[in-house]
């Protein structure tokens, strides 16, 4: 099954596979670095002009504007901007508490039933629901997002770490060291975390687009936010009322721009898989 | 794995779209001229206990038809008491006691008659509840006779008003717990069935003692705003209830007609000094920020209200400045010009604030003018309030951030923040509720805690006065009450209604229109206009 992906064959073909997958890790996050550098120069309180609301798209409005009058196009840039904070956020805080309980797991065999046990219980809950439940606990808001979806998106990259930190143990290196005194400390420092950091490096990029996809799923069910807040599942939400009106363009164009983004997210983690892990890169 | 929550996302679009579509399109579904098929409703929500007068059905703020239930009076187009139980009624002279004779005529619609007993007892089961109407000047209620003799605490002119709030039910076999699904009253309608979430039916009661409606049938249905405003383009409504942000799309075979309501929008300014000082219920009264008059002052004479309700209500409202509606006895003009930027600018200088850093926002002694206004976030009208002021208030160099929430979110900050109120009762009680400082942060009352013995001192004048004369000195304490701003008043909000064309709600006749009020006041003049037009 030798089938590169659409996004690397046509243009760059002249290009070998490593820079091909350079190039296109370059571009998707130059265009997610543009995304959120403009969201963060827009205020949160988009300025309204109710005098021209309820507009289609045009060129002064692109994306055309909402029923107080903003422009849907800097509403949806700074969405997706709060988007891309809460999945740094998200993926960064479950990476870490990934690695910490897959080295924890390592430890003896109770702790690892112990860690075991706790994806099991975190995997048996809907993510939604335990969403729904974290964000209320700690009084909503972006934070409350941010931890919401990082602690409940730690369960899978655990599960793979774990499994790997448990082969590397069984290795005759690892053995060694501990024959030669070194400390268990000591050697999941120097000699398992170098060999798993490309895992929950990847891992990390993989929770984004989850983490993504959380965050506007919570924000369209109306928790977390303000709803003159511009976050995409607000927005989303807040176009409902309003396509019995016709007024499409309120749904399609944020709901396409987050597809675009989710994607995006998915192309930088798969090629970076492929980097680092040359072994799968022609899965 | 990674291409199933893309798949995901395509399949909500595809679902919003299709909705959407299933929205615009859809036929007429046709049914017959003395049926009235509706999606109205005060506040447009279910009743959460049914249809139970003692937890509040047909009441919210006074002027409301509970349908189901008689009432003892009810109010008439100019907003005059007119008899509805009652035959005759006596006040004495010093607002004490009231004395009701009801009328003996009247069977409830399991066949049994209804009594004084029945009055009295709903009224003091009303007041045990405390859900619905606001009876706390009430003693005692006693049936004597063919009369019910109220006796109150204290005189209170305004408790004739009450007479109109309550619902009246069986005492015999009334049980606060399952009454509201089947509820027994005396009513021009009864109910025929409740699907909870969906829609309740009534049917003309035969028995019924005044003037008999036009309508056999009436189903209401709960729908969510959108879906309501889908139900009218469908033609499956006669009459809809949609927020001002239909008001100006046009649907073949229907009109828009829209009420003036005494309904007032307003954000209430907490008056005092955050001094540590705590509510009974451990909220903290007071901010540093609007605790200052000049900065309550400046925010009333320099928001654009007109410009804000264009915007926020579509043009469907009025401007108000002091909360109470033109509509009212006690309404009253106030001489200060709409939007003066300037002024409210050189109010803020006199009184200290300046803009020493530079940064658009005043400052006085290090406390830069910044403060929240919450809102409910279930109220779209709210939210655009919320963020027009704050974007007006910018302009005049005070920065206010918006906050949306649930009530459960805006209770801790009540008394501390600027909140989003609406009020509009046709009982002038409501000054005292929100200016009095007797009641200054209890509950939803005087949230700006506002203390002025003057303004207590005219409440308790007019509380002794009669009705009618009563009225300009609650004018008096409202005035006075808004020379200091506790509340910034912007408006009252128009309700709009699709109609289908061959409908008569009979215009002319419709009651004030209170705080979540209803449509249903004056249903005995409704008629169709042309019943061969319809089948």
């Amino acid at each position: 099954m030798n089938k590169t992906p659409w996004y690397n064959k046509g243009l760059f073909s002249s290009l070998n596979l490593r820079q091909k997958t350079l190039l296109t890790i370059a571009l998707t996050a130059l265009v997610l670095l543009v995304i959120f550098i403009s969201g963060t120069m827009i205020n949160v309180n988009l300025p309204t002009d109710f005098a021209t609301r309820m507009k289609p798209p045009s060129f002064e409005h692109l994306f055309g504007t909402d029923w107080m009058g903003r422009d849907m196009f800097l509403r949806t840039i700074k969405g997706l901007s709060l988007s891309i904070v809460i999945g740094i956020g998200a993926s960064v805080i479950s990476s870490i508490i990934a690695t910490i309980l897959a080295f924890v797991a390592s430890m003896n065999k109770y702790l690892d039933s112990f860690v075991s046990w706790l994806i099991d219980l975190f995997a048996s809950i809907p993510h939604i629901l335990l969403i729904m439940m974290i964000s209320i606990a700690l009084g909503k808001g972006a934070f409350g997002v941010i931890i919401a979806v990082a602690f409940s998106h730690w369960v899978n990259l655990t599960r793979v770490l774990r499994a790997e930190v448990l082969q590397i143990n069984t290795s005759e290196f690892v053995a060694l060291s501990g024959k030669f005194g070194k400390s268990k400390l000591w050697i999941a420092k120097e000699h398992i975390l170098p060999l798993v950091l490309s895992q929950i490096f990847v891992g990390t990029l993989l929770v984004f687009p989850h983490a993504i996809m959380h965050e506007s799923s919570v924000t369209f069910l109306g928790f977390g936010l303000s709803p003159h807040e511009p976050a995409i599942g607000i927005i989303l939400a807040e176009s409902m009322s309003y396509l019995a009106m016709g007024a499409w363009w309120l749904a399609f164009f944020p709901g396409i721009a987050l597809l675009i983004v989710v994607l995006l997210f998915d192309i930088i983690g798969d090629n970076l898989k492929r980097l680092f892990d040359p072994s799968q890169a022609n899965n | 794995m990674d291409k199933k929550y893309i798949i995901g996302v395509i399949v909500a679009v595809i679902a919003i779209i299709g909705v959407g579509a299933f929205a615009l399109g859809g036929g007429h579904t046709e049914h017959a001229a003395n049926e009235l098929v509706a999606c109205v409703a005060a506040h447009g929500e279910e009743p959460e206990f049914g249809f139970d007068p003692m937890h509040g059905w047909g009441y919210h703020d006074s002027g409301t038809e509970p349908l189901i239930q008689s009432t003892i009076l009810k109010r008439d187009k100019d907003n005059n008491f007119v008899n509805d139980l009652a035959t005759d009624y006596d006040i004495s002279s010093d607002f004490k006691k009231y004395t009701v004779t009801i009328r003996d005529d009247v069977n409830f619609t399991d066949g049994s008659k209804l009594t004084a007993n029945d009055v009295a007892f709903s009224y003091n089961k009303s007041k045990e509840l405390g859900e619905g109407a606001d009876l706390s000047s009430l003693k005692e209620v006693k049936a004597d006779g063919n009369k019910v003799v109220f006796t109150l605490e204290k005189p209170d002119s305004t408790f004739i008003n009450k007479l109109t709030d309550v619902g009246i039910v069986p005492e015999a076999n009334y049980n606060e717990d399952s009454y509201g699904q089947n509820p027994i009253g005396s009513g021009p309608y009864k109910l025929a069935q409740w699907d909870k979430g969906q829609q309740f039916i009534l049917e003309k009661n035969p028995d019924y003692y005044g003037k008999e409606p036009c309508f056999d049938k009436i189903t209401n249905l709960f729908l969510d705003p959108d879906a309501a405003f889908a139900a009218v383009k469908n033609g499956d409504v006669d009459i809809a209830e949609v927020p001002v942000a239909y008001a100006n799309e046009t649907v073949d075979g229907y009109h828009m007609e829209y009420f003036d309501s005494i309904d007032v929008r307003g954000i209430s300014l907490p008056t005092q000094m955050d001094e540590g000082k705590l509510s009974e219920d451990n909220i903290t009264i007071g901010n540093n920020v609007t605790g200052d008059p000049a900065i309550r002052e400046a925010l009333t004479v320099g928001i654009d209200r007109q410009a804000l309700l264009d915007g926020a209500l579509n043009g469907y409202g009025d401007v108000n400045y002091n909360g109470v509606a033109d509509q009212l006895g006690w309404s009253f003009e106030t001489d200060y010009k709409d939007g003066d930027v300037d002024k409210a600018k050189s109010v803020l200088a006199a009184a200290g604030w300046n803009d020493t850093d530079n940064d658009g926002i005043v400052d006085k002694d290090g406390q830069k003018a910044s403060f929240s206004i919450y809102y409910n976030s279930a109220a779209s009208e709210r939210q655009a309030i919320a963020v027009a002021v704050a974007e007006q208030a910018k302009e005049i160099g005070i920065e206010i951030e918006p906050v949306g929430g649930s009530w459960d979110d805006i209770d801790p900050v009540k008394y501390s923040q600027g909140v989003v109120w609406g009020f509009g009762s046709a009982d002038p009680m409501e000054i005292e509720h929100q200016y009095d400082s007797r009641v200054a942060a209890v509950g939803y009352d005087n949230p700006g805690a506002l203390n002025d013995t003057a303004v207590d001192s005219l409440i308790d004048a007019a509380m002794a006065q009669e009705t009618n004369s009563s009225y300009a000195t609650w004018s008096q304490a409202a005035q006075q009450a808004t020379s200091h701003n506790p509340f910034l008043w912007i408006g009252t909000m128009d309700y709009t209604y699709f109609v289908s064309d061959d409908l008569d709600i009979s215009n002319s006749t419709h009651l004030i229109y209170p705080h979540g009020g209803d449509i249903w006041g004056n249903i005995y003049d409704w008629n169709r206009i042309n019943e061969t037009a319809t089948e």
